[in-house]
């Protein structure tokens, strides 16, 4: 499609996984969206607990997925860093967002509205 | 879209498409797809000054136009903003000089994914289209501003709340996807296509600008993309995100508990970085056309890369500084004060690498030289400024004047249209083998440049007098100082003298293209890559049968010893500097 | 080149500054593959940032809203047997979706063997749990807007649920749908052999990338919009 020679010629010497890795990941997955299935189920109380539990195991499960699917863990370090930091911003954003809502939500339930 | 030069003199290659329409409309070739952005982009951008043409006449000579009225005010506000900004400016710069200067500059044969560049090329034209729509709808286009802030502007009673609205958003999106698909380009050719020896740090600082301003794009155009769906949404579908509890005319509409502050932030973590993306090109053209006209390296190479990158970073987390009177949250006034004038000094330091490439230097007073000094003006006049409305306590009463007009056209609008036209100066040769007429050039310059600081350092003053700005007119204001109807007028007069200014801008573009002195292939002598291809108007492919390898970095102008006063990049170092030759230059052979 | 000598030595320590340092100061290419796969991470960068303010947005609508917020395990729920089942849908739904990413990993590295037959067989597998995964999403949706459910209002509390819902779990639905088209192409050039003409298969990579991606995203969803 394109002229340039653009072969790869360092992709194969990628670190590859042996089957039984991926198989092991998958079994993680499912036992961990089981767990934070089970925390709403049961109600785990107090509720920031239980939010605590639900986003930790997402981003347990991201990881996996990054690292073991997505292969980020055997990657360049300037692959990994290109990826993970900037979306450090749009938390910036989610948190200033969050913030808002809530200054919004007192400032009704001061005034009405 | 193509010159009509260039389609007479087209270079002959094997595996070159051969129809007309493959070869010039829809081209996979990175050149012609960044002419065609560049002539798109200038062709709205001229509907965009007739549009400021028609508000300044209103202004500054009252019902002198009995055609404007309170509605189409409003909707030229809204479209004059939207079509510069978005339209003109972040099309051209990205789109028009990226595409055409990216691949040249770093030496690749084209952009990674030609298919995908023309697609970024065509959705750009329909995002234009569906712009341009908006005027031949029931109703009209929207006059809800270019900031666009619910629950006015889908809201009955203002102008083009129907259909004009629900167009413009759309077009918005269809921007959004095609600034991603061309930003996905512009970052994977600079990452991954660049030719021997053109390490990172060996780029001109065009293909920096353009690279970080890309890299800006794709992460700050996403909250748009969402805040525009949203806002879509309500507006079609009856949802509340961003409209509360309104009684608008006299009904209570239906929704209930949305956040209008919501949008101001989803709004204005893409519009702060937007700046950004207008303005990191603009400077890495600066800074190149600078060196090349003064004849010296660019001063603090490294600090300017840094300091592009820092600017970079820092546009993420200073965008509330756009809402210190909306109503938000109080503190975050405090936080986002602080890292707003944070950015002052990666700007400050680029100011004074400029500087100091102009000290000392022999300087060629070219047309495009001259513009690039008229940009460092206005940058640091609109920079300033911008340290005032930086401040809570000073932004809050400037806030809903002319002083943010003068502020954010100074330093985004004039600035970068100032170097947009160094650019083009400067690489028009390249691009149609022939150069533009310099006494049309100069005419150009000191119109625009001088007309640019009569029309907005007044409105300084107006905005210390409380002037406020979004207003249609000013004759039943009571507070209006005297003197205002008087100094609008001088404004409307400048205003129009630098608008027939670009038609001598266009006029000489026509003439040169077809009339105008033959360039050779390197006529600024210049040391980047993009000078040094084997025809003059590279063909396909750009380089021939073999790539050009890289010895140096761009900047090795007046070297000491050498046999001339520039080592262009391809050059290997035997064959120029000679044993004798006195104390290295800091930065040569990189 | 020394620079090439330098990047290989640092590479052989994975010393994390000099590694970075290396791709960054290396000519032609900064990460070690295609430009394809190069484009596909920068693009899913870029995504996230679109799920990421979908989802930011999700936030600060559902903080400001003035009506209570739906109590989602009560709306998600199936009946069986009489019995109500919170979420089980939905739980069924996220099964589906972490299966297909884990056939879809097993594909590319069937891809890097270029074993023809099990990375087909794989990407097979993969189409068909994804295309479960989107029926099931069209049977939820159809299901909730009988019971009422619509973007602009519902009977279960704020407004803003029933918009969040459907605009994130469409826009994710259409993420699907054009990772389902992208994963038949790809498995129609498996087929025909073409990634063994061009000679790399860097291609089924990349498509399982953002296969993952989705599935990624799928992984904030569920935690979000279903269970906080």
């Amino acid at each position: 499609m394109h002229g340039h020679a653009d072969h790869v010629d360092h992709s194969e010497h990628q670190a590859h996984l042996p089957v039984g890795v991926y198989l092991r990941v998958w079994f993680m997955l499912f036992i961990l969206s089981a767990v934070s299935y089970f925390v709403d189920y049961f109600q785990v109380e107090p509720l920031p607990l239980r939010w605590v539990l639900i986003v930790l195991l997402a981003l347990i499960k991201a990881a996996l997925i990054m690292n073991y699917f997505m292969h980020l863990g055997s990657e360049r370090l300037s692959l990994v860093y290109t990826i993970l930091l900037p979306p450090v911003l749009i938390l910036a954003l989610a948190a200033i967002v969050i913030a808002e809502g809530s200054y919004i939500s007192m400032i009704r339930a001061l005034f009405g509205g | 879209m193509a010159t009509p030069a260039a389609a007479a003199h087209a270079a002959h290659e094997h595996h070159e498409p051969q129809s007309f329409w493959r070869k010039y409309v829809f081209s996979l070739d990175h050149k012609v797809i960044g002419i065609q952005y560049t002539v798109t982009a200038l062709a709205v951008g001229a509907i965009g000054l007739v549009l400021s043409w028609l508000m300044r006449l209103q202004l500054g000579f009252p019902g002198a136009v009995g055609a404007v009225n309170p509605t189409n005010y409003y909707q030229f506000m809204t479209y004059h903003g939207l079509i510069m900004v978005v339209y003109l400016q972040t099309a051209i710069l990205l789109g028009g000089f990226g595409n055409y200067l990216i691949p040249l500059m770093i030496g690749a044969r084209d952009m990674a994914y030609p298919t995908l560049n023309m697609l970024s090329y065509w959705t750009y034209l329909l995002s234009v289209i569906l712009l341009l729509a908006g005027y031949f709808v029931p109703g009209g286009p929207s006059g809800g501003s270019w900031v666009l802030y619910p629950p006015q502007s889908i809201t009955a009673g203002t102008p083009g709340s129907g259909l004009g609205i629900t167009l413009l958003l759309a077009s918005i999106a269809v921007f959004v996807v095609s600034a991603t698909m061309g930003g996905l380009n512009y970052i994977t050719t600079v990452l991954q296509m660049r030719t021997r020896g053109m390490t990172l740090m060996r780029m001109p600082l065009t293909v920096w600008g353009v690279f970080i301003s890309a890299v800006v794009a794709l992460l700050s155009f996403p909250p748009l993309f969402v805040a525009g769906v949203m806002l879509l949404f309500d507006h079609l579908l009856g949802t509340s995100f961003f409209i509360p509890t309104v009684n608008v005319l006299g009904t209570v509409l239906p929704h209930e508990g949305g956040s209008p502050l919501l949008f101001q932030h989803l709004f204005w973590f893409f519009g702060h970085p937007e700046v950004y993306v207008v303005i990191l090109p603009a400077m890495g053209i600066i800074s190149d056309v600078m060196a090349t006209h003064a004849r010296k390296p660019i001063f603090g190479y490294k600090a300017m890369i840094v300091s592009m990158a820092a600017i970079g970073v820092i546009s993420f987390i200073v965008w509330a500084h756009h809402m210190f009177a909306s109503g938000m949250n109080p503190f975050f006034g405090y936080i986002f004060a602080a890292t707003t004038l944070v950015v002052a000094i990666p700007s400050a330091m680029k100011t004074y690498n400029w500087l100091l490439t102009l000290w000392k230097g022999s300087i060629r007073f070219t047309t495009p030289m001259l513009f690039t000094i008229g940009f460092v003006s206005t940058f640091v006049i609109g920079g300033l400024t911008g340290l005032f409305l930086g401040n809570v306590a000073v932004d809050l009463p400037l806030h809903d004047t002319y002083f943010v007009v003068g502020h954010f056209h100074l330093v985004m609008g004039v600035s970068a249209i100032l170097a947009m036209f160094a650019g083009i100066y400067h690489w028009f040769p390249k691009v149609t083998g022939r150069m533009m007429n310099e006494t049309l050039g100069k005419i150009h310059f000191f119109v625009t440049f001088l007309g640019a600081y009569l029309v907005f350092f007044p409105m300084f003053l107006m905005g210390f007098q409380g002037i406020p700005r979004r207003y249609f007119s000013f004759d039943l204001v009571a507070f209006a100082p005297s003197g205002l109807d008087a100094v609008n007028a001088m404004v409307t007069v400048a205003a129009l003298a630098v608008g027939a200014a670009q038609l001598v801008f266009v006029a000489n573009i026509v003439w040169s293209a077809v009339r105008g002195r033959e360039a050779d292939a390197n006529p600024w002598q210049a040391n980047t890559l993009e000078w040094q291809t084997p025809q003059i108007r590279p063909g396909h492919g750009n380089w021939g049968p073999k790539l050009p390898e890289v010895y140096r970095w761009p900047y090795d102008y007046s070297v000491p010893g050498a046999a001339r006063d520039f080592i262009p990049q391809n050059e290997p170092e035997v064959a120029v500097v000679s044993p004798a030759a006195g104390p290295e230059p800091e930065g040569a052979g990189r | 080149m020394t620079e090439h000598q330098q990047a290989a030595v640092a590479g052989g320590r994975r010393s994390a500054w000099r590694e970075i340092v290396a791709d960054f100061s290396r000519d032609v290419r900064t990460y070690p593959f295609g430009w394809s796969k190069a484009m596909m991470w920068i693009f899913i960068l870029s995504d996230l940032f679109v799920f990421g303010g979908f989802l930011a947005a999700y936030a600060g609508a559902r903080m400001a809203a003035t009506q209570p917020w739906p109590d989602r395990g009560h709306v998600f729920s199936l009946t069986i047997g009489g019995a109500e089942v919170p979420l089980l849908l939905i739980a069924i739904m996220t099964f589906i979706l972490i299966s297909s990413s884990g056939t879809v990993a097993l594909s590319v590295a069937a891809s890097h063997e270029r074993n023809r037959s099990k990375t087909a067989a794989l990407l097979g597998l993969t189409l068909v749990l994804g295309a479960c995964f989107l029926g099931m999403q069209a049977y939820e949706w159809t299901h909730l807007i009988h019971e009422g459910f619509l973007p602009s209002s519902n009977p279960a509390g704020a407004s803003q649920f029933g918009a969040t819902f459907f605009m994130i779990t469409g826009f994710h639905g259409t993420h699907v749908v054009i990772g389902l088209i992208f994963l038949a192409r790809v498995l129609l050039r498996v087929l025909r052999g073409y990634y063994d003409r061009i000679g790399t298969w860097e291609q089924v990579e990349v498509a399982g990338l953002y296969w993952h991606f989705v599935d990624l995203v799928w992984v904030f969803i569920f935690a979000f919009i279903y269970l906080i």
